[in-house]
């Protein structure tokens, strides 16, 4: 006999299917609306549809592609930095961790930062007359590049994002280092495994599931970057550091083109959806 | 479970408890401009005026950050917020806002403290939308002592004047910088640059604020301007690609290029320019006129602030030219206390409030009689007067609704020429559509 009835499971479901309806399912319609009309500020009530336009206008737009690219190059570079170092923190720190627990808090400490605020801490840091790193190689070196140039803004971004966020990707394969059964480790040691062996053949296997979802978090999360970007940069030098997020925001708010905006969201929507979709198939094949 | 008597008139008390304070503290919720001289001259300004209005009548002030401080106010008033009843609003934003808010009529007085072409920057459609509270235009900073003895040195002039010819292709000498034009600025940056001349005593000529954001093309606005550079002829058309705005984009980049700003100069903006220019790195600087007290304070700026000298913007074939861009106080249409906030307008609009406000650090542009009773505790503010009516101006089509966006336009298309992303005939291209399409609005 079913624990719950049909109708009983009916009934607990109506609360949450009711809450996506009304906080999800609605503002996804205006949306819609929205990116198939001709609409500002001034008519937000009373859009005008008028085909797909937006649609047009943002596929054609070249700051859109070369926003989507700087996406794509800063969620992907930023995932395998924090993945490769806390993978090594993970495996490096183990020991002294399991005997030492407090360590972790510090370890941690720069999660519990704001994105917007790190990137006005970094603003100050790297500043040539107000930051301490240009003012140290000026004393050392007698010169300082120019971290938010041009050249360097891309690589600054990308060493600012890895800082903040190496440590989640160290927490979950601290964690899931620390599940590995010793007596597995120990009994490839007495086949003879070097430690080398041990990290290759046994502990990244059993890890591979924690790094696969670390890296996907950490990618879909560099991907949608937009607050420390925004504070340090601004979407400069000159617009190279617009992300597909800051795009968004820029055409909403600083153009005014509501239905372009609502537009390319939707397209940013679209393109995870296929891209997610894909990917659940794949784990799914390999389950099979 | 029945309510008992008691317990039924205990809870209505609570009730009335709650409630009546409510009425009873019937304020006026004032939204200012956060951050700077504004907001504590505001503050400094409003605990006076709650001395003595009515408790129905105080102020209670409220900010939010500077950043994406546009775009959250109209995203507010465009859904009718009423979490205020008096709002900011700036000249370059009066047409965005104006839908959303109520005109106050300011009473005659009003005129004779601040006069008649300031308030001018609070109106759209010949309506006046608020009370003018602070004006911004730019001041040339620049270092006194530098500039001295370069004039005294006859080796020095012979270096400039070798800059002068290799860069900019005229043979300059040094001149006072008060008879200064684009190009006499332009050579004494790069005399004054470290990378052109290694004998410079700092490290770079100028700060330019190249920053992506859209207060940085006010700044710059000046230089084509002085070329005669506007956004529309008087038929209507964009003419933003014209020789005058070619001339300052590339006055910019050949500085940029040569050294003469910091490198990550493109990250600049208001901040990171007064930090330069206070370090004492940098010789001169084209920065809003509110840096002044921190600039000239020796407990802010010890390097400098006695050797710190002011002008107004250098010269170009059609003269001097300096971008006004005013920020004031206006009704929200939807507010809750119209009453008390008209009261508090109105308020502000007199002699003994401007005084005020000015004497706490804000920047209201006042009519010559009224301006001369601060004159000592705030000379800047003189010059703010002078320099507004000598060579302030508003760029055609500047006041729509679109000004805004054009400025942000500007800034993205600018900085990416600036930046070397795209050529300057690509950016003047873009530039010149993006307006085409926003002003036709």
């Amino acid at each position: 006999m079913a624990l719950v009835t049909r109708a009983e499971g009916r009934m607990y479901l109506t609360p949450l299917v009711g809450f996506l309806l009304l906080f999800l399912g609605f503002p996804a319609i205006v949306n819609l609306i929205y990116s198939i009309s001709a609409v500002t500020f001034e008519t937000l009530r009373s859009p005008v549809l008028s085909g797909f336009s937006n649609y047009v206008a943002v596929l054609n737009d070249r700051e859109f592609w070369s926003s989507a690219w700087f996406s794509l190059r800063f969620g992907i570079l930023t995932a395998s930095a924090e993945c490769l170092i806390g993978l090594f923190l993970a495996i490096f720190l183990a020991p002294l961790l399991s005997k030492r627990p407090v360590l972790m808090a510090p370890l941690m400490l720069p999660l519990m930062v704001a994105p917007a605020m790190v990137g006005l801490m970094y603003r100050l840091v790297l500043h040539e007359f107000a930051g301490p790193v240009p003012y140290y190689l000026f004393e050392w070196f007698g010169d300082s590049p120019a971290f938010l140039d041009i050249n360097n803004a891309f690589r600054t971004l990308v060493v600012v994002e890895t800082l903040q966020w190496t440590p989640f990707a160290f927490l979950l394969f601290y964690m899931a280092y620390s599940a590995i059964p010793l007596d597995v480790r120990e009994a490839s040691s007495l086949d003879g495994a070097s430690p080398f062996e041990i990290v290759r053949w046994i502990d990244l296997p059993l890890m591979k599931p924690t790094l696969v979802i670390a890296f996907f978090i950490r990618f879909i999360d560099g991907f949608r970057v937009f607050d420390n970007v925004y504070a340090l940069t601004g979407s400069g030098a000159g617009g190279s550091t617009t992300s597909l997020s800051i795009y968004i925001y820029q055409a909403f708010f600083k153009e005014g083109a509501i239905g372009k905006a609502v537009a390319a969201s939707v397209v940013l929507f679209m393109a995870s959806f296929i891209v997610l979709h894909c990917l659940n198939r794949l784990a799914g094949r390999r389950k099979r | 479970m029945k309510l008992s008597r008691t317990s039924f008139a205990l809870m209505a008390t609570l009730l009335a408890g709650t409630a009546l304070p409510t009425f009873a503290n019937a304020t006026v919720t004032v939204l200012g401009w956060p951050g700077g001289s504004e907001e504590t001259a505001l503050r400094a300004t409003v605990e006076t005026y709650n001395k003595q209005a009515s408790d129905a009548d105080k102020v209670e002030l409220l900010f939010f950050n500077r950043e994406g401080f546009y775009d959250k106010l109209q995203a507010d008033m465009a859904a009718g917020s009423n979490a205020f009843d008096v709002n900011l609003v700036a000249t370059y934003s009066l047409g965005r806002y104006a839908p959303y808010m109520e005109p106050v009529d300011l009473g005659a007085d009003a005129a004779k403290v601040f006069g008649e072409s300031v308030l001018k920057t609070m109106q759209f459609d010949g309506k006046q939308y608020g009370v003018p509270t602070d004006l911004s235009l730019h001041f040339m900073y620049y270092r006194k002592d530098l500039v001295d003895a370069l004039n005294r040195d006859d080796a020095a002039k012979k270096t400039y004047g070798e800059i002068a010819q290799k860069y900019l292709g005229k043979p300059l000498q040094p001149k006072d910088p008060d008879s200064w034009t684009w190009d006499d600025w332009a050579a004494t940056a790069l005399y004054f640059t470290k990378q052109v001349n290694p004998d410079s005593p700092v490290r770079y000529g100028t700060v330019l604020q190249m920053k992506n954001l859209l207060f940085n093309m006010m700044v710059f606005q000046s230089l084509p301007r002085s070329y005669g550079g506007d956004w529309m002829d008087k038929d209507g058309n964009v003419t933003v690609d014209s020789d005058a705005y070619k001339t300052g984009l590339e006055l910019y980049k050949k500085l940029y290029d040569a050294g003469s700003s910091p490198k990550d100069s493109l990250s600049y903006e208001y901040a990171e320019t007064n930090a330069a220019f206070a370090s004492g790195q940098a010789a001169t600087a084209l920065q809003w006129n509110a840096a002044a007290a921190d600039l000239t304070s020796t407990e802010k700026s010890p390097a400098v602030a006695e050797v710190t000298g002011i002008v107004a913007p250098p010269a170009g074939p059609d003269g001097r030219a300096d971008h006004i861009h005013g920020l004031g106080l206006g009704l929200n249409k939807n507010a809750k206390n119209k009453e008390g906030a008209v009261k508090f307008l109105k308020w502000l609009a007199t002699e003994d409030a401007a005084l005020l406000y000015a004497r706490s650090g804000g920047s209201p542009a006042l009519s010559p009689d009224v301006v001369a009773k601060v004159a000592k505790e705030r000379p800047d503010l003189v010059k703010l007067g002078e320099f507004a009516s000598k060579y302030g101006y508003v760029m055609t089509g500047a006041t729509s609704a679109s000004a805004l966006p054009v400025y942000e336009l500007q800034a993205k298309e600018f900085t990416g020429y600036w930046s070397g992303q795209q050529s300057l005939e690509d950016a003047l291209a873009h530039t010149k559509a993006g307006m085409q399409d926003l002003l036709k609005k």
